[in-house]
């Protein structure tokens, strides 16, 4: 089968990230393949080299995006497709984007979300974009025929959907353990072609983010001491008359 | 007029905790912008849980019943409330943030022509748009966001406002709809066994980390979990080890709770396990290393030992029960 | 992939990347492996990068927005403490903000990624854009050796062979030691561990507090009791919008006096200095980002690596232990620079020659010999010596202090002189000839 991956650069949410007048700053170099994504890549690569087909990906980004597009294709994607893009794009615009060059594949993996916008849109929109059926928060993915196999996590429990192909699926990281390119494949990577292009016709950003706040601070914590009887009745005591939860 | 309309989960005929505090926020938002309130449920017997919804405030209840919401699957979903959407003529739709509902949202937006802001745990009406307050970077901050134009989507966190009745007497709208077939087809659920308390809507959380090493532990957080009527849930190490299964799993790639109570036990506080459970009002944490992040977020921290804390704590429990 | 590369660089640091410009603008099929990411795992150094090597690298890179130092110096304190007291020596000159800046401050989780981006465009603009490679994430365990002769590497299952090898992996000399270019670990009395901390500020803030306009900097040492009687020193440089922080500690004396039992501990030192008096004024309201702790070769020359190359292998940078502990910081990214520079131009020379061995790699000992590096390393090994005796850290600052508390004093007695008062506080401190001999050796060295 034909896999579509798309993939987004974000910034290693495990690095300082300080805040400042309502806007965020990192280190540049501290930008990664969004985890949810490499899981998505991971599971195409499986799939491929279990049942044959090929990998493309595709990345909406700025021009120093293009390092997480060999990302991919070190771990062993085959084509990579770099829709350059600054600014802040909401996600109807990255899945109109996507739309436009990601049809005719047998199956489009994405991250179940950013890491960095936690949104989660971009996967159900670009389906809804191209007609597809599609099952968001997967933890199994598999091929039986001309169809996938979703295994994903909902309210109720772990639900096994089969989709036809085409079809869209969005990823969790529980699904897999990605691989991290080895040499070869990074040498691969160079050789292999990214088709890059400006991203035009952007539609309008419906949704603008204005700006950042610190999370709101929690009243300091309180530690009770003494033995295990004192403290559970400590707590219990704050429980039902402090905090009123119980 | 037009419409601010909420989107009610309703398993097995009762609408959860969340979708009740979605309804109440939206209420109030109709009110602020003279727009009607109404609610929308999708279910095998959507009109059963009409009374509770009028209960809270919503004038309408449209009631789509359908064999086909059964099954936890997003085609009819979207088809249905695009539906609603349009007869309601919505200006804004509040959903609870679900997994069934995020797994609905994106194609919903784009076939209604909406603007969404997902997982938000505030909003508003902002000058003639939406705005809203949101986690993100793993919850580390807040984005103040703003959407523009009609209708907007906005999903919200359960515990981001609290529940209040203001009874009316709903008209129920009985929504009949010929559902295309869906394309993709359930295969089964393995889900939490029957009558354990949902994680994502439940008052309590009792979660088990690391520190839950064995059976007589994992006993332990069971026990502490029936006796204040909680969901159990659990951080990622522990789902891993096949300790807890993965439904029970919180955090950034599991479930975000935030209960009114929340007691972490032998769970150190990682980031991702943070991020799903930081929102809590109350948070109780039992570790043995005093250094734990854990402490660091915990309303209360007890560090000792789990096998001998939580047998205490069950006993004080039951006696503040008792008396 | 068959293909020889003409030179494999092992490290990707200050040093590798050096030797990758290089070769990259010498048309050179290089590999470059870093065992982490450009940023991430190895942000723990950062500091002053002195000299005038990075625009040989990256001309005019002041001119590049993004450029990746922090600030450059124009501002130098030298402070010598006590317990409760500082006495400072302070230095700003306009001559400082020329270009091409003589001192640049950098955090090394910024700067070597931008590096890296500079060596990425070099390479697409070199003969090879497609052979040669920049590779992180990977470790290499092994040296493929041959006869006697380094001919490649070995990275998980994979081999891959060149004409020459430069080794820049650091202190963390496991292929040096492969290559037989050093015995034995570096022994632990020839190695300092370095602690640091940045603490972030207002931009607004920092340039206000450190006096500092739109892009200039400061760098401040600190000898005495900084470390609190262990041997060592402390600094602090002006990032953009942080201060680095830290000492570098003996670990030879530490564990003669402190250690973990002692409750004294790398980290226990640093809490004292950042609550110093003249320390914590600076530093004041700011909020710690990270704190790292790394172990550094004191750049003692006696434990220098039997030599810098053999048959198909050159050492760069601190796997060299081309470092020098000033006493009060570590200095080694200027010399990981020029040594990683040196080492790619003897590659590209011995690539042209046709020779790769022993006999021809010795063409890089002399241009290091040549350059202010070893001059530097050799003129200061007495320094080095000078500056790791007691007295330096002991009674120096001492005097310093005394000198200071009693000369800025005003207490309505009779103005005594500044020689009677050094006089006086010298006796309660050292012994004249202790002193005499002290600054002889110190105005020999230095």
């Amino acid at each position: 089968m034909r896999f579509c991956v798309c993939v987004k650069q974000v910034p290693d949410v495990t690095a300082p990230i300080q805040i400042s007048g309502g806007q965020l700053s990192y280190d540049a170099g501290r930008v990664v393949l969004n985890a949810y994504d490499a899981s998505a890549v991971e599971a195409a690569l499986v799939l491929t080299a279990e049942h044959g087909g090929e990998v493309d990906v595709v990345l909406v980004g700025p021009e120093r995006a293009a390092e997480t597009v060999r990302k991919a294709l070190a771990m062993g994607a085959d084509r990579g497709t770099h829709l350059v893009a600054d600014g802040e794009l909401d996600s109807a615009a990255v899945s109109s984007l996507l739309a436009a060059v990601a049809s005719g594949y047998d199956v489009i993996l994405t991250g179940k979300q950013a890491q960095d916008s936690d949104a989660g849109l971009a996967g159900g929109m670009l389906a809804e974009r191209l007609g597809l059926p599609y099952v968001t928060n997967a933890v199994g993915l598999a091929q039986e025929g001309d169809a996938i196999v979703v295994t994903r996590l909902g309210d109720a429990g772990q639900e096994t959907i089969a989709l036809p192909t085409p079809c869209l699926v969005t990823c969790s990281n529980d699904m897999n353990d990605p691989r991290i390119p080895n040499l070869k494949g990074i040498m691969a990577a160079k050789r292999k072609t990214i088709d890059t292009r400006p991203a035009t016709d952007v539609p309008a950003a419906r949704v603008t983010t204005l700006g950042y706040e610190p999370l709101p601070t929690r009243a300091a914590g309180r530690r009770l001491d003494g033995e295990p009887a004192a403290q559970a009745a400590e707590v219990v005591r704050l429980l039902a008359d402090e905090a009123s939860v119980l | 007029m037009s419409t601010v309309l909420s989107y009610v989960a309703a398993p097995e005929g009762v609408p959860t905790r969340a979708s009740l505090e979605v309804l109440t926020r939206a209420r109030q938002l109709a009110e602020a912008g003279g727009h009607r309130v109404a609610a929308v449920v999708l279910s095998t017997d959507a009109a059963a849980s009409a009374d509770v919804l009028g209960r809270y405030g919503a004038a309408t209840v449209y009631a789509v019943s359908d064999a086909a919401f059964a099954e936890p699957l997003n085609a009819p979903a979207v088809q249905a409330l695009a539906d609603v959407m349009a007869r309601a003529d919505a200006a804004l739709v509040l959903f609870p943030s679900t997994e069934g509902v995020k797994d609905l949202l994106g194609a919903l937006a784009i076939r209604t022509d909406a603007a969404v802001l997902p997982d938000v745990v505030e909003v508003d009406w902002v000058d003639g748009g939406v705005g809203a307050l949101r986690p993100v970077m793993a919850s580390k901050f807040m984005a103040r966001v703003r959407a523009e134009g009609s209708p907007v989507l906005v999903s919200m966190r359960a515990g981001s406002v609290e529940a209040s009745e203001a009874p009316v007497e709903p008209t129920v709208e009985n929504v009949s709809l010929s559902l295309d077939a869906s394309a993709a087809t359930l295969r089964e659920i393995a889900g939490a066994a029957a009558g354990m308390v949902d994680l994502a809507d439940a008052r309590i959380v009792v979660a088990a980390g690391r520190g839950v090493k064995d059976a007589a532990a994992k006993a332990l957080v069971e026990e502490l979990a029936e006796v204040l009527g909680a969901a159990i849930g659990a951080s990622r190490a522990v789902v891993e080890t096949g300790v807890f299964p993965a439904t029970a799993q919180i955090g950034q790639t599991g479930k975000v709770v935030s209960p009114d109570l929340y007691i972490g036990v032998g769970i150190s506080g990682a980031i991702q396990h943070v991020a799903g459970m930081v929102g809590s009002r109350t948070i109780v944490a039992i570790n043995q290393n005093a250094d734990a992040p854990i402490f660091d977020v915990a309303t209360y921290g007890i560090v000792g030992d789990l096998y001998s804390v939580v047998p205490a704590l069950i006993a004080e429990i039951k006696k503040h029960k008792a008396g | 992939m068959d293909e020889t590369f003409d030179c494999i660089i092992v490290g990707g640091g200050v040093a590798g990347l050096s030797a990758a410009m290089t070769l990259a603008r010498a048309d050179a099929k290089f590999l470059l492996v870093e065992r982490g990411a450009w940023s991430g795992s190895k942000n723990v150094s950062g500091g002053v990068l002195w000299g005038r090597d990075l625009d040989r690298l990256v001309p005019n890179y002041w001119e590049d927005p993004e450029a990746g130092y922090e600030r450059f110096v124009n501002h130098r304190r030298l402070t010598f403490m006590d317990e409760g007291a500082a006495l400072t020596i302070d230095f700003k000159s306009d001559h400082f903000n020329e270009t091409p800046y003589s001192g640049v401050t950098v955090l090394r989780s910024r700067f070597d990624a931008w590096l890296a981006g500079k060596v990425e465009e070099a390479i697409a603009a070199s003969a090879h854009p497609d052979d040669s490679f920049l590779a992180t994430d990977v470790l290499v365990r092994e040296l493929i050796i041959e006869d006697g002769r380094v001919v490649g590497i070995r990275a998980g299952e994979d081999e891959f062979r060149a004409h020459c090898v430069i080794l820049a992996e650091g202190v963390n000399n496991l292929l040096t030691r492969q290559a037989g270019l050093q015995t034995e670990y570096v022994p632990a009395d020839g190695l300092a561990v370095g602690v640091k901390e940045v603490i972030r500020f207002d931009k607004k803030v920092l340039e206000d507090r450190f006096q500092l306009s739109e892009g200039s900097g400061l760098t401040n040492e600190f000898v005495g009791f900084a470390t609190g009687g262990i041997e060592g020193g402390g600094f602090l440089y002006t990032n953009r919008e942080s201060v680095s922080i830290g000492l570098v500690i003996s670990m030879a004396d530490l564990r003669k006096k402190g250690g973990p039992d002692a409750g004294i501990t790398p980290y226990s030192l640093l809490t004292a200095f950042k609550q110093h008096p003249a320390v914590a004024d600076q530093i004041r309201g700011g909020e710690t980002l990270e704190y790292s702790a790394k172990a550094v070769s004191t750049g003692d020359m006696s434990i220098m690596p039997r030599e810098v190359y053999g048959d198909g292998v050159m050492l760069a940078g601190e796997a060299a232990n081309l470092v020098l502990n000033a006493g009060r910081a570590i200095q080694g990214m200027d010399y990981a620079m020029r040594s990683g520079i040196l080492a790619a131009e003897t590659a590209v020379e011995a690539t042209k020659a046709g020779d790769h061995s022993k006999t021809f790699l010795a063409h890089y000992r002399t241009a290091l010999d040549a350059s202010y590096v070893m001059q530097d390393l050799r003129g200061f090994q007495q320094a080095v010596k000078v500056l790791h005796s007691p007295a330096m850290f002991e009674g120096v600052p001492r005097i310093a202090c005394d000198f200071g508390r009693e000369f800025f004093t005003v207490d309505n007695k009779p103005t005594r002189k500044a020689y009677q008062i050094l006089r006086d506080v010298r006796k309660r401190h050292m012994g004249f000839w202790d002193l005499v001999k002290l600054g002889t050796r110190a105005g020999r060295a230095l």
